[in-house]
């Protein structure tokens, strides 16, 4: 802190030379106090969350106990509200985002931090920049005017190609065979968030040590092997970390997901059948929604935010501890 | 400095530019406000803001009728419809946050204590039909009787070529296609008033129960309001579904002719509708049924759609401009309401329904 | 021997690598690798392409001014919608920066060593995680049923929770790039703490900081979920914050995607190119701000 110089009594002397009195003891606790508060906002903020969507939420809790999470019974006339057929939903078009979104981020990391010269780096951290500032409203008209009509051949296509194999003449088959569907969902899904899980392996890619990859090209190593060699082992809990943060984005994208999923409550494993997702209910019933029926929806709001938590506080841990790890390296 | 910009900023500014120019390169033609006939002579208000909230059914006619009247009778009023459902419409009247609610069913019973602002009335706008909307290729001529309907909507029918569609089609070759029903996925008047059509003329094949939400078989889809129904419908082959008039016309869907109480098959149309509501019986408080009306020209799944509006008025602005807006509805209003594909009222009804809006007291 | 500098990346391969497998399979990952690229490039060309392919014709200054047409009536018309998102996102941006530095701060400048700091800061960044959503049902609960008000201070507040964990985190790793020497500095001329941070830190971490709140202000202007819950539709501009409902170009856009009407669809295209390049110039322009921060902190 400062150290009070000999002549400083009570009063406040001007060392500075601008002229104006410099702000007393007030000022300075006082500002203190203020950006403690605002520093304490997030978790205000956050318990506010917590606090307020589980009050609204309560009486569906209340009623339908664990229910809530383990029965497809979504029937509104008669009250009942299980969510499993959303939650399954959710998990089905966030795994189909993953499988298309993990392969092609790491690859791109890769890409950007070992094979690109500088100036195409600075190119492609752009592509993925501007990737990730296009809303998600935008996605999910694109995915909807342009994508879901012209995807519909492909998925006949798959369909009846498979349709003889076992196991996979299921998934790939939709009951009905929509282009708005888990698939279409979760490819647009996959694609927006390529730009994050990108960025986060792009930080845990750089913080391998230069000395382990000098030493496998020294030895002759070519340099997929050299990847796989000195910056995969390293990166390994850098990249669950960065997978989880996308599986959080995922399962918490709304928009793009209401306008591609088409709108089913039937739990599934038909990749072309419409559906539905914790997100995309609650925008899509809500409108009319009253009382229990109200606090039900709520309550998919407060199991949504319960599970982005989790999952943020697993992988923001991986992550730190990568970053740890090669601080000492 | 031109370095700097060139490494950071040139890249993505040129994306923006060229994005923008393309866009901007183009002016878009605008169109001139769509300006009605004559306007009218009553004594111009002054700037007020109207809220209604309810059916989706309706907001085809409300939507252009309401502009008309801003456009054309009073300039200084705007009227701001939110089309959530007529349920959504009932929550806000009961609550006082709109003026009006749009709605195509009923209050319940239970419900009447809700509504802070005490007693309120109906007031009947328009009908039309709700058809039976189908995609399937081939097949233009579709007609269906009241149990067929059931039993395709209950999932107890899965295909097109089933025996019962066959029976209410003879000489109509169907194809094998699976049949994909479509729904409301929100809650809807529409529903409502289709499933209980479907409870009176087809009790014993209908067993889901009537309301504005059903539970729907899951090999079923929903979609969103009237016309995300149609939309669906329209991009799936063998779907079928329950979609307003006015949507299935601009959406350019098949419909099914609908076996009345009579025997006949009635296509869904206008004149259909009208008879329907001249045949039902009136109310004391102005509400009609004309679901599975009797009289041969008379298509059976016929729906009114009601505003409802608080009898005791508290801001004298406000009710002044719903007064107004009431009656161009129930004039002017009505002479739109063939080219908007909605069915104005019969005569008599429509005399009960101005007696209505006089009823309300304005502060 | 070429000398291997740190940071650069690595390609020199050995003479040992020349063995036929492994340059195969070494080929093979680098084209995969590549491959990466293109599927990433190629969506969002088509994208970017088919919103400007499909929304140019309506775009002009009518399109951004007039009132909303009816569903089936063709024509341009965004204005309630542009002005909307203009004063929805300003309001938020306007309770959430100003919180968001001071909170920065606090991370950085007076909570470095406690434990404290650490579990905010951690916190700070699980809340970029949660869905927007969830800010919205928040809202929506704490607000709208108490206030049984739907306007656009409502959406304000939820696009503020949504840009505060944004900005504290930008601006706490903005301010720690500031070099200690310049606090130090500071406080050997005897000023407190508070009178550094805002005469000497703040400054000097100004563009930083003002790239940070940008692309906190880019993220909210796009955003649709918050607002379905606390927005009641409007077709004639609305300029009051408290009074009546609002419409934003994002709920314009989702609305109209879903909508049947040719001439809708239209007015979502168009109004996705106004959204998209509102977002695009102020990412660019928070480049610019990182850019010239960097070049800031290296040159000193």
């Amino acid at each position: 802190m400062v150290a009070e110089s000999p002549s400083q009594d009570s009063a406040p002397v001007a060392h500075l030379t601008d002229g104006h009195r410099p702000p007393g003891r007030v000022v300075d606790v006082g500002f203190r106090l203020l950006a403690m508060l605002a520093g304490f906002s997030v978790l205000i903020i956050l318990g506010l969350i917590a606090f307020s969507t589980t009050h609204t939420a309560w009486p569906a809790f209340s009623k339908e106990g664990i229910h809530f999470f383990t029965s497809t019974t979504w029937d509104v006339p008669k009250q009942r509200f299980g969510a499993l057929a959303f939650i399954g939903g959710t998990l089905l078009v966030s795994a189909i985002a993953l499988v298309f979104a993990v392969p092609v981020s790491i690859g791109l990391a890769l890409f950007i931090t070992e094979i690109a010269p500088g100036k195409l780096r600075r190119w492609i951290v752009t592509v993925v920049d501007l990737l990730a500032a296009v809303p998600s409203v935008v996605y999910g008209l694109w995915g909807l005017l342009v994508v879901a009509p012209k995807i519909i051949g492909f998925y006949k296509d798959l369909a009846s190609d498979f349709a003889h194999v076992p196991i996979l003449n299921t998934l790939l088959s939709g009951r009905p065979l929509s282009g708005v569907s888990f698939m279409t969902a979760g490819l647009v899904v996959g694609l927006m968030i390529t730009p994050i899980i990108t960025s986060i392996t792009r930080e845990v890619f750089v913080t391998v040590p230069t000395a382990q990859k000098e030493a496998a090209v020294a030895l002759g190593a070519t340099r997929w092997e050299m990847i796989r060699g000195a910056v995969f082992p390293h990166s390994r809990g850098g990249i669950v970390g960065a997978v989880l943060i996308g599986l959080g984005r995922a399962m918490g994208e709304t928009i793009a997901v209401v306008l591609l999923i088409g709108s089913s409550t039937e739990l599934t494993g038909r990749l072309f059948s419409p559906g539905e997702t914790m997100a995309s209910v609650i925008v899509n019933q809500f409108g009319e929604a009253q009382d229990l029926y109200r606090a039900a929806l709520v309550g998919l709001g407060v199991a949504l935010f319960a599970i982005t938590i989790i999952i943020g506080v697993i992988a923001r841990g991986l992550v730190a501890r990568v970053e740890a790890r090669a601080g000492g390296a | 400095m031109t370095t700097f910009l060139r490494r950071n900023a040139l890249v993505p500014l040129a994306a923006v530019i060229l994005v923008l120019a393309a866009a901007c390169g183009s002016s878009g033609s605008g169109k001139p406000a769509a300006t009605g006939p004559g306007g009218s002579t009553s004594a111009k208000l002054p700037a007020t803001t109207l809220k209604g909230s309810g059916s989706s059914f309706q907001d085809p006619f409300d939507e252009e009728v309401f502009r008309d009247f801003t456009t054309d009778a009073q300039p200084n009023v705007t009227v701001n419809y939110n089309p959530a459902g007529s349920g959504q419409g009932q929550t806000d009247l009961e609550g006082q946050l709109v003026d009006f609610a749009g709605s195509d069913s009923l209050v319940v019973p239970g419900d009447v204590t809700k509504f802070k602002g005490g007693a309120f009335l109906y007031i009947p706008i328009v009908s039309a039909p709700i058809t039976i909307s189908y995609n399937l290729s081939g097949v233009t001529k579709l007609t269906l009787s009241a149990a067929t309907i059931a039993k395709i909507f209950s999932t107890k029918i899965t295909k097109w070529d089933a025996s019962e569609i066959a029976a209410d089609n003879p000489g109509v070759t169907l194809p094998s296609t699976s049949i994909t029903v479509v729904h409301r996925s929100d809650g809807s008047g529409t529903t409502n008033n289709f499933t209980t059509y479907l409870t009176q003329a087809a009790a014993s094949d209908w067993t889901l129960g009537s309301g504005k939400t059903v539970n729907w078989a899951s090999s079923t889809i929903g979609a969103a309001k009237n016309a995300g129904v149609a939309g669906k419908i329209k991009s799936t082959d063998g779907a079928i579904g329950y979609v307003d008039f006015a949507d299935a016309t601009l959406a350019q869907l098949s419909v099914a002719s609908v076996k009345n109480s009579a025997g006949t098959a009635v296509p869904p149309t206008l004149a259909g509708a009208t008879a329907a509501m001249a045949a039902a019986t009136v109310t004391a408080d102005v509400t009609v049924s004309p679901m599975n009306a009797s009289g041969p020209d008379a298509y059976p799944i016929t729906s009114p759609t009601y505003i409802i509006v608080y009898a005791k008025q508290t801001s004298h602005a406000q009710g002044t401009a719903l007064k107004a807006l009431l009656e161009y509805v129930l004039d002017a209003g009505q002479s739109k309401a063939e080219a908007l594909n909605f069915a104005a009222l019969p005569p008599a009804l429509l005399a009960k329904a101005k007696a209505q809006v006089d009823k309300i007291v304005v502060p | 021997m070429t000398a291997i500098t740190a940071g650069v990346p690595v390609t020199r391969l050995g003479p040992a690598a020349k063995h036929r497998s492994r340059a195969i399979r070494n080929g093979f990952a680098t084209a995969c690798i590549v491959l990466s690229f293109i599927i990433v490039l190629v969506p969002l060309a088509l994208l970017v392409g088919y919103v400007v392919a499909r929304g140019h014709q309506l775009f002009s200054y009518a399109f951004l001014t007039k009132d909303i047409p009816t569903q089936i009536t063709p024509g341009p018309g965004m204005g309630p919608a542009v002005f909307g998102t203009l004063l929805i996102t300003g309001a938020a941006t306007a309770m959430a920066v100003p919180l968001g530095v001071l909170g920065g701060v606090y991370l950085s400048e007076y909570g470095r060593r406690s434990v404290i700091a650490r579990v905010l800061r951690f916190f700070a960044e699980i809340m970029t995680g949660v869905p927007s959503i969830v800010m919205g049902l928040f809202i929506y609960t704490a607000v709208v049923l108490k206030t049984k008000n739907l306007n656009a201070f409502a959406g304000a507040l939820a696009l503020a929770c949504l840009m505060l964990p944004i900005v504290i985190r930008t601006t706490d790793e903005m301010l720690r790039l500031v070099p200690a020497e310049l606090r130090e500095g500071s406080t050997a001329l005897g000023s407190r703490q508070a009178r550094t941070i805002m005469r000497i830190v703040l400054p000097a971490a100004a563009p930083g900081i003002v790239s940070g709140a940008l692309l906190a202000v880019a993220r909210a202007a796009g955003e649709t979920a918050p607002l379905i819950f606390v927005l009641s539709p409007v077709y004639r501009t609305n300029r009051s914050l408290f009074h009546g409902g609002n419409t934003a170009l994002s709920v314009q856009i989702f609305q109209n995607a879903s909508s049947p009407y040719a001439a809708s669809q239209q007015r979502a295209w168009a109004a996705a190119l106004t959204l998209i390049g509102i977002v695009f110039v102020f990412t660019v322009l928070a480049r610019i701000f990182t850019a010239i921060y960097s070049r800031r902190s290296t040159a000193s």
